[in-house]
């Protein structure tokens, strides 16, 4: 029925609309389901090729069993499937690099947000996301040609390739997640808090601690917990300088001793196992176990996370975005205080007492026992020596501490750019960037590595934008809340937290294997764009968002359809922030190697690949070959590594500068 | 000076998940005339207009019974179209919310969403309702510049002009002039006055002066319900009801 006089308007007939609309909307409604369907498949066929092990061993065995030795290189030539050490492995150099990150990384994060001024802030932050551009393979590089062989000779040890190394590569690794979410939980403290802490004569530092630090706690726990999560999925860069050997250290305080974790048995023994062997069973069962274990990390952070979501926005509040609202968060944080109250005294001086003798026997097993002795006891009296002093200069000593975590962490990265520029620099030529390998990559260059990388990231980013975009669409304009958007959300997490190597794992299995696509580029192609469509969706989702809703309202309320609104007001003011997350997604996909492992890649091909089927070399693997399966080749690893650096780094530059603007023509709004 | 009923409501309420926000609202707005809504903060009258065109269909959780006619057909009928009848009703915001576009984008907006394409008409379109909205004179020279560097009044005149270029028969406001200066504000009132030669409008305002000046029939609400609708002469002069009274002397609360 017509409200108008025809005469009024001239209508497109919106019988065609509608369908249009109905088409379009169920378009991005699949587009978002595909997330939590690719989830699914990957425990579909992680667990239906692991679970063939326990034809083997029993589960409990597979758990328990200390001895791994799938291949049987033992006097009894009998075949060993006990997942123990390498669990043990991922573990202690987990906790390794949890002891560096979190000191190093909350410091940074209260340095960044609460005494930095503004434009040392945005320079550190920028600083922050290098760190985490970084692509792995070229962090395992650094640590296999300066960390190891630091350790080695410093400590005098007969090689640098141990749990020592692989947890303060671990730690570097962690901190940009750890900084970053820690300093935006730390920043959204609100100002009136710790204007009152201020005006009631409390020092800067004091109010930090006894102010800003509660009211964050979760946020900062988050943040640890997620960092824990990036680290005990990290691949590459711990195969690289762990030493592999899949024995539980001895004794288990034993820095130095080479381990061996769950996906460093992955990224060095599933390339080697034979297809369907038992073998490749348990590697796929341990692909399970390291997947359990990291997502209920990453389910850990998102309870929490949501936690504090709620605690802002909840109830009383539709006001969204206004971090006001800390006083929930004091009230959580002051019942936990009144519940450990009558014991928190006394939890003091047993937590005391038991980290001080944990610390000596850690010291007096690294350093000897005297040596130890020593170090304990100058700890302790630093200790003493702090409570004596007065708030104020208290206050200084803390602020030169948190100072120095950000310049710790500034010195790492500058260390880390130096010296594979260093290193890198000597193989730079025209010829190596532009010729083929010979003798093993040693003569030659690495031109098809590069077209191979280029084509694989450009392959993947064509399959990831539509569907990526098109879900986030789908989640920001068109979900309601309900059930089916939950479960859009959890496959949208848990695909964002998979480890890089489950990835490859699955790419291998289902594409390589199963659909029959063999090694080849497109297979690559399609596991890289699984990896990179959270970040597509998730900075798609939150550009859209920052739109503010009167557009909408004004674009409906003048008749347009849900599509024309989102197509035609929507979608134009956040394009700058859709392009920044497919370049992010691009620098990524660039950098990574284990998606592309198994699936796309050969160490050498003399010309590029001429169809999809065919497979490709890609600078990250290259690198990978050349530091450590090549003798002699470290230096064109670093060459490679120098190219793959500034190849990322360029795209996350300009991503940068890309959300700088944005930033800007976004200002009109607010 | 009694004209036809344009727009009618019957035993209408509204709920946002469990919560009523409008209570057995029956009121009818007549052609051509200003109707003004009053009422403490909070007591509806946003929800109110937002019925009228729809816009509360977007919001989750919102539910409604009764009936609202419009020209005697029942909007929230299955078969009726939601997007033709807020293109026949238009509607203007508290804050100003021009698209990041040029101004001569934001008006062509309506019209090519209804299928008007041709460069031509639309340069007569947004000529005509610039001109209506008595802005032509400040911006016929950065028709291509973006509408974000208007001031908040001429963004406020433009998203009126933008609303004029559906052709509606109904223009909504809520509290058109509550983010602009008294200038500003003086002049979306003297527009209002002038729409009511053709349009029928319906405007919130926390402002009881604004609703005497520019309203011919004025509606007081109360916690979501209509406590009393007639002439504003009326209203302002002679309440009936107490409550009614007590709001508009400033004896409230
Ligand atoms: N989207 C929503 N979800 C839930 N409750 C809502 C929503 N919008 C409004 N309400 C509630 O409905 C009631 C009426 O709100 P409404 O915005 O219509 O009031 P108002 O008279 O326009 O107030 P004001 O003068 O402050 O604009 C209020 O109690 C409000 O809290
Ligand atoms: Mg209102």
């Amino acid at each position: 029925m017509s409200f108008l006089a025809p005469s009024k308007l001239s209508r497109k007939k919106r019988g065609e609309g509608t369908l249009t609309e109905w088409v379009i909307e169920k378009l991005l409604f699949i587009s978002a389901i595909f997330s939590v369907l690719v989830v699914f498949f990957i425990l579909v066929f992680l667990f239906g090729k692991g679970y063939q092990i326990f034809e083997e061993v029993t589960l409990w065995e597979f758990l328990t069993g200390d001895k791994w030795d799938p291949v049987g290189q033992n006097i009894e030539e009998k075949p060993y499937y006990g997942a123990h050490p390498l669990i043990m492995g991922t573990l202690l150099v987990t906790l390794g690099a949890m002891a560096f990150a979190i000191p190093l990384g909350i410091g940074s994060a209260i340095f960044i947000s609460e005494i930095a001024p503004p434009r040392i802030r945005d320079f550190l932050k920028t600083g922050t996301e290098l760190l985490a551009g970084i692509p792995s393979v070229v962090y395992g590089l650094f640590g296999l040609i300066i960390l190891t062989r630091w350790l080695q000779i410093n400590f005098d040890k007969p090689t640098g390739e141990t749990w020592l190394a692989g947890s303060i590569l671990l730690g570097i690794m962690a901190l940009p997640t750890i900084i970053s979410v820690a300093e935006d939980a730390i920043s959204s403290v609100g100002k009136e808090l710790k204007e009152g802490s201020l005006a009631l004569g409390a020092t800067k530092w004091q109010t930090i601690t006894k102010v800003i630090i509660p009211s964050s706690i979760s946020g900062i726990t988050a943040a640890v917990i997620l960092g824990m999560g990036r680290a005990v999925g990290e691949t590459m860069a711990v195969m690289m300088v762990t030493g592999n050997t899949p024995i539980v250290p001895e004794p288990i305080t034993n820095v130095f001793a080479s381990v061996k974790t769950l996906t460093g048995a992955l990224g060095i023994e599933m390339g080697e196992a034979p297809v369907n062997s038992p073998h490749q069973h348990a590697l796929f069962a341990l692909a399970v176990v390291l997947f359990v274990i990291v997502l209920s990390i990453n389910a850990g952070a998102m309870i929490i996370m949501k936690r504090i979501k709620e605690r802002h926005y909840g109830i009383a509040g539709k006001k969204k975005g206004s971090r006001v609202l800390p006083e929930p968060i004091k009230n959580f944080t002051d019942s936990i205080k009144n519940f450990t109250g009558p014991i928190k005294r006394h939890m003091d001086t047993i937590l005391g007492i038991f980290a001080g003798i944990i610390l000596i026997w850690l010291l007096t097993s690294w350093f000897g026992i005297p040596m130890g002795l020593v170090i304990f006891f100058m700890v302790i009296g630093i200790h003493f020596f702090s409570q004596s002093l007065s708030p104020k200069n208290y206050q200084t000593m803390a602020l030169g501490m948190v100072t120095l975590s950000i310049i710790i962490v500034l010195f790492l990265l500058g260390a880390l750019l130096y010296y594979i520029t260093a290193e890198g620099i000597h193989a730079l030529s025209w010829e190596f960037l532009t010729e083929s390998p010979r003798n093993c990559g040693r003569e030659g260059g690495i031109y098809p590595a590069i077209i191979g990388t280029l084509y694989l990231t450009l392959g993947a980013i064509i399959l990831a934008v539509p569907l990526g975009v098109g879900a986030g669409i789908y989640i920001s304009e068109y979900a309601k809340e309900t059930r089916v958007l939950k479960i859009i959300r959890a496959g949208i997490d848990n695909l964002n937290g998979t480890p890089s190597i489950v990835f490859g794992l699955f790419g291998y299995a289902f594409l390589v294997l199963y659909l029959g696509l063999g090694v080849s580029m497109i297979a690559g192609q399609i596991t890289l764009a699984l990896m990179v469509l959270p970040t597509i969706i998730r900075t798609t989702e939150e550009a859209l968002k920052a739109v503010p809703h009167t557009l909408r309202e004004g674009s409906l309320a003048l008749g347009a359809t849900k599509w024309e609104t989102t197509r035609r007001v929507v979608l134009p003011p956040s394009m700058p922030g859709i392009i920044t997350g497919i370049i992010l997604s691009i620098g990524r996909a660039a950098g990574e190697t284990a998606p592309i492992m198994f699936t796309a890649v050969v160490f050498s091909q003399p010309g590029l690949p001429n169809d999809p089927s065919d497979p490709v070399m890609a600078l990250p693997y290259y690198i990978l070959e050349m530091s450590m399966n090549i003798p002699g080749g470290q230096g064109n690893a670093a060459g490679a590594a120098l190219v793959l650096l500034l190849l990322v780094l360029s795209f996350y530059l300009l991503a940068a500068l890309i959300r700088k603007r944005f930033e800007k023509a976004l200002k009109g709004f607010r | 000076m009694k004209s036809n009923i344009v727009i009618a409501t019957k035993d209408l309420n509204l709920w946002y998940g469990d919560k009523q926000a409008l209570e057995n609202i029956d009121m009818s707005v007549r052609e051509k005339s200003v109707t003004a809504l009053i009422g403490p903060s909070g007591c509806g009258k946003s929800t109110l207009i937002r019925v009228f065109n729809r816009m509360n269909d977007i919001i989750d959780g919102c539910r409604i019974e009764g009936k609202v006619f419009f020209r005697g057909n029942d909007i929230y009928d299955p078969s009726e179209d939601v997007m033709e009848l807020r293109s026949a009703i238009g509607m203007i915001f508290q804050k100003p919310n021009p698209f990041p576009k040029p101004i001569f984008e934001n008006i062509a907006y309506g019209p090519r969403v209804h299928g008007i394409n041709s460069k031509k008409k639309l340069e007569k379109i947004v000529e005509k309702c610039l001109k209506q909205a008595a802005l032509w004179d400040e911006v016929n020279d950065w028709l291509g510049d973006t509408a974000m560097g208007l001031s908040g009044g001429q963004q406020q005149r433009l998203c009126i002009a933008r609303a004029l270029a559906i052709e509606p028969e109904i223009i909504l406001m809520d509290e058109p002039t509550s983010s602009l200066d008294p200038l500003a504000t003086s002049k979306i009132e003297d527009l209002i006055y002038e729409l009511k030669e053709k349009y029928t409008v319906i405007i919130v305002t926390h402002n009881m002066q604004q609703a005497a000046r520019v309203s011919d029939y004025t509606g007081f609400m109360y916690l979501g319900e209509l406590i009393e609708f007639g002439e504003t002469k009326q209203i302002f002069e002679n309440p009936k009801e107490e409550l009614t009274e007590r709001y508009i002397t400033g004896r409230f609360g």
